[in-house]
Protein backbone atom coordinates (compact mmCIF):
# COMPACT_ATOMS: atom_id res chain seq x y z
CA UNK A 1 0.00 0.00 0.00
CA UNK A 2 1.17 3.43 -0.73
CA UNK A 3 0.24 6.52 0.48
CA UNK A 4 0.78 10.14 -0.63
CA UNK A 5 2.25 13.24 0.85
CA UNK A 6 3.46 16.60 0.01
CA UNK A 7 6.19 16.04 1.74
CA UNK A 8 8.21 13.17 3.80
CA UNK A 9 10.88 14.32 6.62
CA UNK A 10 13.23 11.09 7.22
CA UNK A 11 14.23 11.00 10.96
CA UNK A 12 11.90 12.67 13.97
CA UNK A 13 15.14 13.78 15.76
CA UNK A 14 15.59 17.94 16.37
CA UNK A 15 16.10 18.74 12.46
CA UNK A 16 13.37 16.55 11.21
CA UNK A 17 10.73 17.38 13.56
CA UNK A 18 11.78 21.40 13.10
CA UNK A 19 11.31 20.60 9.36
CA UNK A 20 7.79 18.75 9.97
CA UNK A 21 6.60 21.55 11.93
CA UNK A 22 7.52 24.36 9.92
CA UNK A 23 5.74 22.67 7.01
CA UNK A 24 2.81 21.58 8.37
CA UNK A 25 1.88 25.02 9.80
CA UNK A 26 1.96 26.36 6.40
CA UNK A 27 -0.65 23.11 5.68
CA UNK A 28 1.52 20.84 3.58
CA UNK A 29 0.66 17.45 4.12
CA UNK A 30 3.69 15.62 6.25
CA UNK A 31 5.00 12.25 7.08
CA UNK A 32 7.45 12.29 9.65
CA UNK A 33 9.41 9.23 9.38
CA UNK A 34 11.12 7.95 12.78
CA UNK A 35 12.56 4.15 12.98
CA UNK A 36 12.03 4.14 16.94
CA UNK A 37 9.34 3.01 18.62
CA UNK A 38 9.21 6.98 19.65
CA UNK A 39 11.27 10.09 18.44
CA UNK A 40 14.52 10.12 20.73
CA UNK A 41 14.12 6.40 21.63
CA UNK A 42 17.58 5.74 19.46
CA UNK A 43 19.55 9.56 20.25
CA UNK A 44 21.62 10.15 22.74
CA UNK A 45 23.72 13.20 23.26
CA UNK A 46 26.91 15.18 25.46
CA UNK A 47 24.27 16.96 27.18
CA UNK A 48 23.08 20.22 26.36
CA UNK A 49 21.06 21.32 24.08
CA UNK A 50 21.87 25.19 23.81
CA UNK A 51 19.78 28.42 23.21
CA UNK A 52 17.38 27.69 20.49
CA UNK A 53 16.21 31.07 19.11
CA UNK A 54 14.58 29.46 15.75
CA UNK A 55 12.89 27.45 18.45
CA UNK A 56 12.04 30.73 20.10
CA UNK A 57 10.66 31.64 17.41
CA UNK A 58 8.13 29.19 16.14
CA UNK A 59 7.17 28.21 20.06
CA UNK A 60 7.71 31.25 22.02
CA UNK A 61 8.90 30.65 25.15
CA UNK A 62 8.87 27.12 24.38
CA UNK A 63 10.93 26.56 27.92
CA UNK A 64 7.51 26.74 29.86
CA UNK A 65 6.50 23.55 28.00
CA UNK A 66 9.18 21.40 26.77
CA UNK A 67 10.46 18.34 28.71
CA UNK A 68 13.95 20.05 29.96
CA UNK A 69 15.86 19.75 33.05
CA UNK A 70 17.97 22.27 34.69
CA UNK A 71 19.37 25.30 32.73
CA UNK A 72 22.65 26.15 32.45
CA UNK A 73 23.74 28.59 34.70
CA UNK A 74 27.03 28.19 35.73
CA UNK A 75 30.44 26.50 33.09
CA UNK A 76 33.34 25.13 33.90
CA UNK A 77 36.70 23.88 32.00
CA UNK A 78 38.74 21.31 33.86
CA UNK A 79 42.46 20.19 32.98
CA UNK A 80 43.64 17.17 34.54
CA UNK A 81 46.08 14.48 34.74
CA UNK A 82 45.35 10.97 36.76
CA UNK A 83 46.32 12.74 40.05
CA UNK A 84 45.63 16.25 39.43
CA UNK A 85 42.87 19.43 38.10
CA UNK A 86 42.67 22.58 37.31
CA UNK A 87 39.89 24.32 37.09
CA UNK A 88 38.00 27.64 35.93
CA UNK A 89 34.57 28.32 36.32
CA UNK A 90 32.34 30.80 34.91
CA UNK A 91 28.85 32.03 36.41
CA UNK A 92 26.34 35.44 35.79
CA UNK A 93 23.06 36.31 36.54
CA UNK A 94 22.29 36.61 32.36
CA UNK A 95 22.68 32.52 32.34
CA UNK A 96 20.31 32.71 35.04
CA UNK A 97 17.11 34.41 33.83
CA UNK A 98 14.89 33.27 29.92
CA UNK A 99 15.84 33.45 27.73
CA UNK A 100 17.96 30.71 29.05
CA UNK A 101 21.57 30.38 27.05
CA UNK A 102 21.15 26.49 27.36
CA UNK A 103 19.34 23.51 29.45
CA UNK A 104 20.18 19.63 30.08
CA UNK A 105 17.94 17.76 28.53
CA UNK A 106 16.81 13.46 27.84
CA UNK A 107 16.31 13.18 24.81
CA UNK A 108 13.93 10.42 24.19
CA UNK A 109 11.53 13.42 26.36
CA UNK A 110 12.89 16.48 24.41
CA UNK A 111 12.91 14.69 21.06
CA UNK A 112 9.20 13.42 21.68
CA UNK A 113 7.65 17.16 22.73
CA UNK A 114 9.11 18.65 19.47
CA UNK A 115 7.58 15.84 17.13
CA UNK A 116 4.17 16.49 19.51
CA UNK A 117 4.69 19.93 18.17
CA UNK A 118 4.92 18.76 14.90
CA UNK A 119 1.91 17.03 14.63
CA UNK A 120 0.18 19.14 16.58
CA UNK A 121 0.49 20.93 13.56
CA UNK A 122 -0.66 18.40 11.17
CA UNK A 123 2.00 16.17 10.78
CA UNK A 124 1.89 12.25 10.28
CA UNK A 125 4.49 10.69 12.36
CA UNK A 126 5.37 7.26 11.27
CA UNK A 127 7.29 5.47 13.82
CA UNK A 128 9.24 2.21 13.60
CA UNK A 129 9.85 2.54 10.10
CA UNK A 130 13.26 2.57 8.91
CA UNK A 131 13.74 3.93 5.70
CA UNK A 132 15.22 1.42 3.29
CA UNK A 133 15.79 3.48 0.31
CA UNK A 134 14.45 5.93 -2.13
CA UNK A 135 11.97 5.60 -4.76
CA UNK A 136 12.62 7.19 -7.60
CA UNK A 137 9.80 7.78 -10.82
CA UNK A 138 10.85 9.21 -14.10
CA UNK A 139 14.31 9.57 -12.90
CA UNK A 140 12.68 11.99 -9.96
CA UNK A 141 12.81 10.98 -6.11
CA UNK A 142 9.66 10.11 -5.40
CA UNK A 143 8.97 8.90 -2.09
CA UNK A 144 10.89 6.30 0.16
CA UNK A 145 10.32 2.20 1.00
CA UNK A 146 10.35 1.11 4.79
CA UNK A 147 12.37 -1.75 5.57
CA UNK A 148 10.45 -4.89 5.93
CA UNK A 149 7.11 -3.47 5.31
CA UNK A 150 5.55 -3.89 1.53
CA UNK A 151 4.66 -0.57 -0.29
CA UNK A 152 5.95 2.62 -0.22
CA UNK A 153 5.25 6.08 1.10
CA UNK A 154 5.02 8.85 -1.57
CA UNK A 155 6.44 12.78 -1.75
CA UNK A 156 7.84 14.78 -4.46
CA UNK A 157 10.45 15.65 -1.92
CA UNK A 158 12.16 14.66 1.07
CA UNK A 159 13.74 16.00 3.92
CA UNK A 160 17.03 13.61 4.88
CA UNK A 161 17.46 14.16 8.69
CA UNK A 162 18.35 10.59 9.77
CA UNK A 163 21.56 11.75 11.95
CA UNK A 164 25.34 11.30 11.33
CA UNK A 165 25.64 8.10 8.91
CA UNK A 166 22.62 9.47 6.44
CA UNK A 167 21.96 6.65 4.28
CA UNK A 168 19.29 8.42 2.86
CA UNK A 169 22.14 11.27 1.97
CA UNK A 170 24.06 8.36 0.97
CA UNK A 171 21.71 6.71 -1.60
CA UNK A 172 21.08 9.85 -3.04
CA UNK A 173 24.88 10.49 -3.79
CA UNK A 174 25.11 13.61 -1.53
CA UNK A 175 27.67 12.27 1.08
CA UNK A 176 30.66 10.65 0.37
CA UNK A 177 30.18 6.55 0.43
CA UNK A 178 33.68 6.50 3.27
CA UNK A 179 33.64 8.53 5.94
CA UNK A 180 37.34 9.69 7.64
CA UNK A 181 37.77 9.00 10.70
CA UNK A 182 39.68 11.54 11.44
CA UNK A 183 36.26 13.82 11.26
CA UNK A 184 34.21 11.46 13.24
CA UNK A 185 34.01 10.90 17.13
CA UNK A 186 31.63 8.69 19.23
CA UNK A 187 30.36 9.85 22.88
CA UNK A 188 29.78 7.56 25.09
CA UNK A 189 27.86 8.61 28.58
CA UNK A 190 26.65 7.12 31.42
CA UNK A 191 23.53 8.41 33.78
CA UNK A 192 24.36 8.70 37.25
CA UNK A 193 20.80 8.40 39.42
CA UNK A 194 21.40 10.95 42.39
CA UNK A 195 19.46 13.01 44.63
CA UNK A 196 18.82 16.56 43.73
CA UNK A 197 19.39 18.05 47.06
CA UNK A 198 22.85 16.36 46.96
CA UNK A 199 23.47 17.67 43.31
CA UNK A 200 22.63 21.60 44.31
CA UNK A 201 24.86 20.92 47.52
CA UNK A 202 27.79 19.26 45.68
CA UNK A 203 27.79 21.23 42.59
CA UNK A 204 26.44 24.82 44.39
CA UNK A 205 22.96 24.81 42.73
CA UNK A 206 19.37 26.62 43.52
CA UNK A 207 16.33 26.31 41.90
CA UNK A 208 16.60 25.24 38.66
CA UNK A 209 20.04 26.04 38.20
CA UNK A 210 22.29 23.54 35.90
CA UNK A 211 26.20 22.74 35.64
CA UNK A 212 28.06 21.94 33.06
CA UNK A 213 31.44 21.29 33.12
CA UNK A 214 34.22 19.73 30.40
CA UNK A 215 37.43 18.00 31.14
CA UNK A 216 40.75 18.01 28.74
CA UNK A 217 43.25 15.25 29.97
CA UNK A 218 41.15 12.21 30.96
CA UNK A 219 41.04 10.59 27.80
CA UNK A 220 44.00 8.20 28.20
CA UNK A 221 46.50 10.12 25.92
CA UNK A 222 42.96 9.67 22.98
CA UNK A 223 42.18 12.69 20.98
CA UNK A 224 39.17 13.97 23.14
CA UNK A 225 37.26 15.19 26.25
CA UNK A 226 35.08 14.48 29.17
CA UNK A 227 31.57 16.02 29.98
CA UNK A 228 29.61 16.48 32.96
CA UNK A 229 26.39 17.88 33.17
CA UNK A 230 23.59 18.24 36.19
CA UNK A 231 20.08 16.89 35.45
CA UNK A 232 17.08 17.48 37.68
CA UNK A 233 18.12 13.92 39.80
CA UNK A 234 20.94 12.54 37.72
CA UNK A 235 24.15 13.56 36.07
CA UNK A 236 25.42 12.91 32.70
CA UNK A 237 28.93 11.86 32.12
CA UNK A 238 30.72 10.99 29.71
CA UNK A 239 34.03 11.24 27.06
CA UNK A 240 34.06 11.94 23.46
CA UNK A 241 36.80 10.47 20.95
CA UNK A 242 38.22 11.33 18.03
CA UNK A 243 37.77 7.82 15.68
CA UNK A 244 41.09 8.23 13.99
CA UNK A 245 42.97 8.54 17.28
CA UNK A 246 40.60 5.92 19.09
CA UNK A 247 41.05 3.42 16.60
CA UNK A 248 44.92 2.90 17.07
CA UNK A 249 45.00 3.69 20.38
CA UNK A 250 44.11 -0.64 21.35
CA UNK A 251 42.35 1.42 24.21
CA UNK A 252 38.43 0.45 24.84
CA UNK A 253 35.39 3.92 25.62
CA UNK A 254 34.38 2.07 28.58
CA UNK A 255 37.21 1.17 30.13
CA UNK A 256 38.23 5.02 29.30
CA UNK A 257 34.92 5.91 31.10
CA UNK A 258 35.77 4.03 33.84
CA UNK A 259 39.26 6.10 34.93
CA UNK A 260 37.71 8.71 34.51
CA UNK A 261 35.32 7.80 36.72
CA UNK A 262 38.00 6.67 39.19
CA UNK A 263 39.68 9.72 38.72
CA UNK A 264 40.30 11.23 42.45
CA UNK A 265 38.81 14.65 42.09
CA UNK A 266 35.56 12.65 39.65
CA UNK A 267 35.15 10.03 41.95
CA UNK A 268 34.19 12.69 44.52
CA UNK A 269 31.35 14.00 42.30
CA UNK A 270 29.88 11.23 41.07
CA UNK A 271 29.92 9.89 44.77
CA UNK A 272 26.89 8.12 45.80
CA UNK A 273 24.97 8.01 42.32
CA UNK A 274 24.11 4.75 40.74
CA UNK A 275 24.47 4.18 37.22
CA UNK A 276 21.04 4.16 35.56
CA UNK A 277 22.31 4.02 31.70
CA UNK A 278 24.78 3.63 29.45
CA UNK A 279 24.62 5.40 25.50
CA UNK A 280 26.75 6.05 22.45
CA UNK A 281 27.17 8.01 19.28
CA UNK A 282 28.78 8.99 16.51
CA UNK A 283 29.37 12.68 16.29
CA UNK A 284 30.28 14.58 13.11
CA UNK A 285 33.35 16.93 14.42
CA UNK A 286 35.16 17.77 10.47
CA UNK A 287 32.96 21.09 10.63
CA UNK A 288 32.27 23.36 7.45
CA UNK A 289 35.16 21.07 5.68
CA UNK A 290 32.36 17.76 5.68
CA UNK A 291 29.52 19.10 5.07
CA UNK A 292 27.81 16.66 2.11
CA UNK A 293 25.88 18.39 -0.89
CA UNK A 294 23.01 19.37 0.72
CA UNK A 295 20.78 19.52 -2.31
CA UNK A 296 19.91 16.92 -4.87
CA UNK A 297 16.35 16.99 -7.10
CA UNK A 298 13.95 16.14 -4.82
CA UNK A 299 16.25 16.34 -1.75
CA UNK A 300 17.62 18.46 1.29
CA UNK A 301 20.16 17.13 3.71
CA UNK A 302 19.85 18.86 7.27
CA UNK A 303 21.33 18.30 10.69
CA UNK A 304 23.71 15.70 11.87
CA UNK A 305 22.96 14.18 8.12
CA UNK A 306 24.57 17.30 6.56
CA UNK A 307 27.06 17.68 9.63
CA UNK A 308 26.04 20.87 10.75
CA UNK A 309 27.84 20.49 14.19
CA UNK A 310 29.94 23.06 15.92
CA UNK A 311 32.62 21.10 17.83
CA UNK A 312 35.61 24.19 18.58
CA UNK A 313 36.41 22.39 21.94
CA UNK A 314 34.81 25.26 23.38
CA UNK A 315 30.79 25.03 23.12
CA UNK A 316 29.97 21.39 21.46
CA UNK A 317 26.55 22.54 19.66
CA UNK A 318 24.46 20.34 17.16
CA UNK A 319 20.83 20.21 18.46
CA UNK A 320 20.10 24.28 17.40
CA UNK A 321 22.20 24.11 13.89
CA UNK A 322 20.35 21.25 13.45
CA UNK A 323 17.08 22.79 14.41
CA UNK A 324 18.07 25.70 12.65
CA UNK A 325 18.49 23.92 9.97
CA UNK A 326 15.16 21.64 9.58
CA UNK A 327 13.37 25.04 9.35
CA UNK A 328 14.86 26.26 6.73
CA UNK A 329 14.95 23.35 4.80
CA UNK A 330 11.00 23.12 5.67
CA UNK A 331 10.54 26.85 4.66
CA UNK A 332 12.55 26.17 1.28
CA UNK A 333 9.94 23.22 0.42
CA UNK A 334 6.87 25.38 0.93
CA UNK A 335 8.09 27.60 -1.72
CA UNK A 336 9.22 24.62 -4.15
CA UNK A 337 5.63 23.64 -3.10
CA UNK A 338 4.15 27.05 -4.84
CA UNK A 339 6.49 26.77 -7.74
CA UNK A 340 5.34 23.20 -7.98
CA UNK A 341 9.02 22.33 -8.70
CA UNK A 342 11.44 19.94 -6.80
CA UNK A 343 14.54 20.74 -8.81
CA UNK A 344 18.67 21.01 -7.35
CA UNK A 345 18.16 24.46 -8.85
CA UNK A 346 14.75 25.52 -7.05
CA UNK A 347 16.10 23.43 -3.45
CA UNK A 348 19.89 25.36 -3.62
CA UNK A 349 17.76 28.42 -1.80
CA UNK A 350 17.85 25.94 1.32
CA UNK A 351 21.77 26.16 1.11
CA UNK A 352 21.76 29.79 0.14
CA UNK A 353 19.79 30.38 3.29
CA UNK A 354 21.63 28.39 5.75
CA UNK A 355 25.29 30.46 4.30
CA UNK A 356 23.36 33.59 5.16
CA UNK A 357 22.33 32.11 8.36
CA UNK A 358 24.37 32.13 11.85
CA UNK A 359 24.55 28.32 10.79
CA UNK A 360 27.37 28.31 8.55
CA UNK A 361 28.76 31.97 9.39
CA UNK A 362 29.57 30.30 12.36
CA UNK A 363 30.84 26.86 10.95
CA UNK A 364 32.81 28.83 8.22
CA UNK A 365 34.54 31.12 11.05
CA UNK A 366 35.80 28.26 13.12
CA UNK A 367 36.52 25.84 10.09
CA UNK A 368 40.00 25.46 11.25
CA UNK A 369 38.80 24.34 15.12
CA UNK A 370 38.42 20.84 14.41
CA UNK A 371 42.17 20.85 12.61
CA UNK A 372 43.33 22.28 16.11
CA UNK A 373 41.99 19.77 17.72
CA UNK A 374 44.26 17.07 16.15
CA UNK A 375 47.08 18.37 17.96
CA UNK A 376 47.84 15.71 20.56
CA UNK A 377 49.87 17.80 22.70
CA UNK A 378 46.10 19.07 23.84
CA UNK A 379 44.94 15.82 25.39
CA UNK A 380 48.27 14.76 27.36
CA UNK A 381 51.34 17.33 27.73
CA UNK A 382 48.88 20.87 28.38
CA UNK A 383 46.93 19.58 31.10
CA UNK A 384 49.84 18.03 32.77
CA UNK A 385 51.70 21.43 31.98
CA UNK A 386 48.79 23.27 33.67
CA UNK A 387 48.19 21.24 36.82
CA UNK A 388 52.18 20.98 37.03
CA UNK A 389 52.73 24.33 36.94
CA UNK A 390 49.86 25.53 39.37
CA UNK A 391 51.07 22.86 42.07
CA UNK A 392 54.94 24.46 41.75
CA UNK A 393 52.96 27.66 42.34
CA UNK A 394 50.80 27.18 45.34
CA UNK A 395 54.02 24.70 46.78
CA UNK A 396 55.69 25.33 50.01
CA UNK A 397 58.12 23.00 50.67
CA UNK A 398 61.13 25.14 52.34
CA UNK A 399 63.16 25.56 49.13
CA UNK A 400 63.07 29.35 47.45
CA UNK A 401 60.63 29.89 44.88
CA UNK A 402 61.35 30.28 40.72
CA UNK A 403 59.78 33.79 39.75
CA UNK A 404 56.49 32.59 37.64
CA UNK A 405 57.59 33.77 34.26
CA UNK A 406 60.60 31.87 34.53
CA UNK A 407 59.03 28.93 36.12
CA UNK A 408 56.18 28.98 33.07
CA UNK A 409 59.16 28.83 30.81
CA UNK A 410 60.64 26.01 32.25
CA UNK A 411 57.59 24.18 32.60
CA UNK A 412 57.10 24.71 28.70
CA UNK A 413 60.36 24.18 27.51
CA UNK A 414 60.10 20.59 29.47
CA UNK A 415 56.94 19.60 28.84
CA UNK A 416 56.06 20.67 25.66
CA UNK A 417 59.28 22.33 23.78
CA UNK A 418 59.00 26.01 23.07
CA UNK A 419 58.70 25.54 19.05
CA UNK A 420 55.76 23.26 19.68
CA UNK A 421 54.38 25.53 22.42
CA UNK A 422 54.48 28.82 20.05
CA UNK A 423 53.18 26.97 16.93
CA UNK A 424 50.21 25.39 18.95
CA UNK A 425 49.18 28.54 20.06
CA UNK A 426 49.03 29.95 16.58
CA UNK A 427 47.24 27.23 15.45
CA UNK A 428 44.77 28.05 18.46
CA UNK A 429 44.61 31.68 17.11
CA UNK A 430 43.66 31.25 13.99
CA UNK A 431 41.07 28.23 15.22
CA UNK A 432 39.25 30.29 17.34
CA UNK B 1 30.33 0.30 35.04
CA UNK B 2 31.13 -3.09 33.35
CA UNK B 3 30.37 -3.99 29.94
CA UNK B 4 29.74 -7.26 30.32
CA UNK B 5 26.53 -6.06 32.23
CA UNK B 6 25.10 -3.86 29.44
CA UNK B 7 21.74 -5.43 29.36
CA UNK B 8 21.15 -4.85 32.82
CA UNK B 9 21.30 -0.78 32.47
CA UNK B 10 20.49 -0.30 28.65
CA UNK B 11 17.01 -1.83 27.42
CA UNK B 12 17.41 -3.29 23.48
CA UNK B 13 14.64 -5.31 21.76
CA UNK B 14 16.80 -7.79 19.75
CA UNK B 15 15.87 -8.61 16.50
CA UNK B 16 16.60 -12.02 15.80
CA UNK B 17 18.34 -11.24 12.21
CA UNK B 18 21.46 -9.21 12.66
CA UNK B 19 21.21 -5.27 11.18
CA UNK B 20 25.00 -5.65 10.72
CA UNK B 21 26.46 -8.69 9.12
CA UNK B 22 30.05 -8.69 8.01
CA UNK B 23 33.01 -11.26 5.98
CA UNK B 24 34.34 -12.74 8.72
CA UNK B 25 37.54 -13.58 6.17
CA UNK B 26 38.08 -9.69 5.62
CA UNK B 27 39.14 -9.19 9.20
CA UNK B 28 41.41 -12.04 9.31
CA UNK B 29 43.52 -10.01 6.90
CA UNK B 30 42.53 -6.89 8.83
CA UNK B 31 46.19 -5.35 10.24
CA UNK B 32 44.21 -3.00 12.38
CA UNK B 33 41.06 -4.38 14.10
CA UNK B 34 39.93 -1.09 15.38
CA UNK B 35 36.57 -2.53 16.42
CA UNK B 36 37.43 -4.30 18.74
CA UNK B 37 38.15 -1.60 20.75
CA UNK B 38 36.77 1.50 19.32
CA UNK B 39 32.79 -0.24 19.83
CA UNK B 40 31.56 1.37 22.64
CA UNK B 41 29.25 -2.03 23.65
CA UNK B 42 32.25 -4.92 22.80
CA UNK B 43 30.00 -6.21 20.04
CA UNK B 44 33.32 -7.17 18.13
CA UNK B 45 35.57 -9.91 19.44
CA UNK B 46 39.08 -10.93 17.55
CA UNK B 47 40.35 -14.58 18.52
CA UNK B 48 43.66 -14.84 18.10
CA UNK B 49 43.89 -18.72 18.75
CA UNK B 50 40.93 -19.34 16.31
CA UNK B 51 41.93 -16.34 13.95
CA UNK B 52 38.52 -15.18 14.18
CA UNK B 53 36.22 -11.95 14.39
CA UNK B 54 32.62 -12.58 16.01
CA UNK B 55 30.49 -9.99 15.73
CA UNK B 56 27.19 -10.16 18.31
CA UNK B 57 24.54 -7.54 17.47
CA UNK B 58 22.41 -7.77 20.59
CA UNK B 59 23.67 -5.40 22.36
CA UNK B 60 24.65 -3.17 19.65
CA UNK B 61 24.24 1.00 20.61
CA UNK B 62 23.41 1.42 16.97
CA UNK B 63 26.18 4.24 17.32
CA UNK B 64 28.34 4.20 14.03
CA UNK B 65 31.64 3.66 15.27
CA UNK B 66 32.38 0.18 13.51
CA UNK B 67 30.90 1.31 10.39
CA UNK B 68 33.55 4.18 10.32
CA UNK B 69 36.86 2.64 11.78
CA UNK B 70 36.35 -0.13 9.44
CA UNK B 71 38.84 0.50 6.80
CA UNK B 72 38.62 -2.83 4.96
CA UNK B 73 34.56 -2.70 4.52
CA UNK B 74 34.38 -6.00 5.99
CA UNK B 75 30.52 -5.21 6.05
CA UNK B 76 28.19 -7.17 3.94
CA UNK B 77 25.20 -5.36 5.46
CA UNK B 78 25.33 -2.42 7.47
CA UNK B 79 22.16 -0.50 8.16
CA UNK B 80 20.24 0.07 11.29
CA UNK B 81 17.26 -2.67 13.05
CA UNK B 82 13.94 -2.59 11.96
CA UNK B 83 11.58 -0.45 13.00
CA UNK B 84 10.60 -1.27 16.71
CA UNK B 85 13.75 -3.17 17.30
CA UNK B 86 17.26 -2.30 18.45
CA UNK B 87 18.09 -0.34 21.38
CA UNK B 88 16.22 1.72 23.38
CA UNK B 89 16.81 4.56 24.96
CA UNK B 90 14.53 5.54 28.19
CA UNK B 91 16.30 8.72 29.68
CA UNK B 92 19.71 9.08 28.29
Amino acid sequence: MSKQYQAIVVGAGPAGSSAALTMARAGLDVALVERGTFPGEKNMFGGILHRMTSIEEVLPEFWHNAPLERHIAKKGTTFMTGEASFHVQHETVNFDRAPYNGYTVFRPRFDSWLADEAIKAGATLITRATVDDLVHKNGRIAGVSILGRTGQIEAPVVIAADGVLSFTAKKAGLRQPKFDAGQMAVGVKALIDMPREMIDDRFGLVRDQGFANEFVGCTGGVRGGGFLYTNYDSLSIGLVFHLGSLRTSGKTPYDLLNAFMEQPQVAKLVRGGRLQEYSAHVIPEGGYKMIPELVGNGILVAGDAAALCNATGVNLEGINLASHSGILAGRTVIEAHERNDFSAKTLRRYKERLDLSWVMQDLKGFRNAPGMLHIDRIYNEYPELVCSMMEHIYRIDGTPKTSIPKLILREVKEKVGLKNAISDALTAWRAL
Amino acid sequence: MNIDEIFDFTSFTIDREPHIVLDPQVCVGCDNRGCTNSCPARCYTWSEEEQKMTFVHDGCLECGTCYIVCHRNAFTRWRYPRGGFGVAYRMT
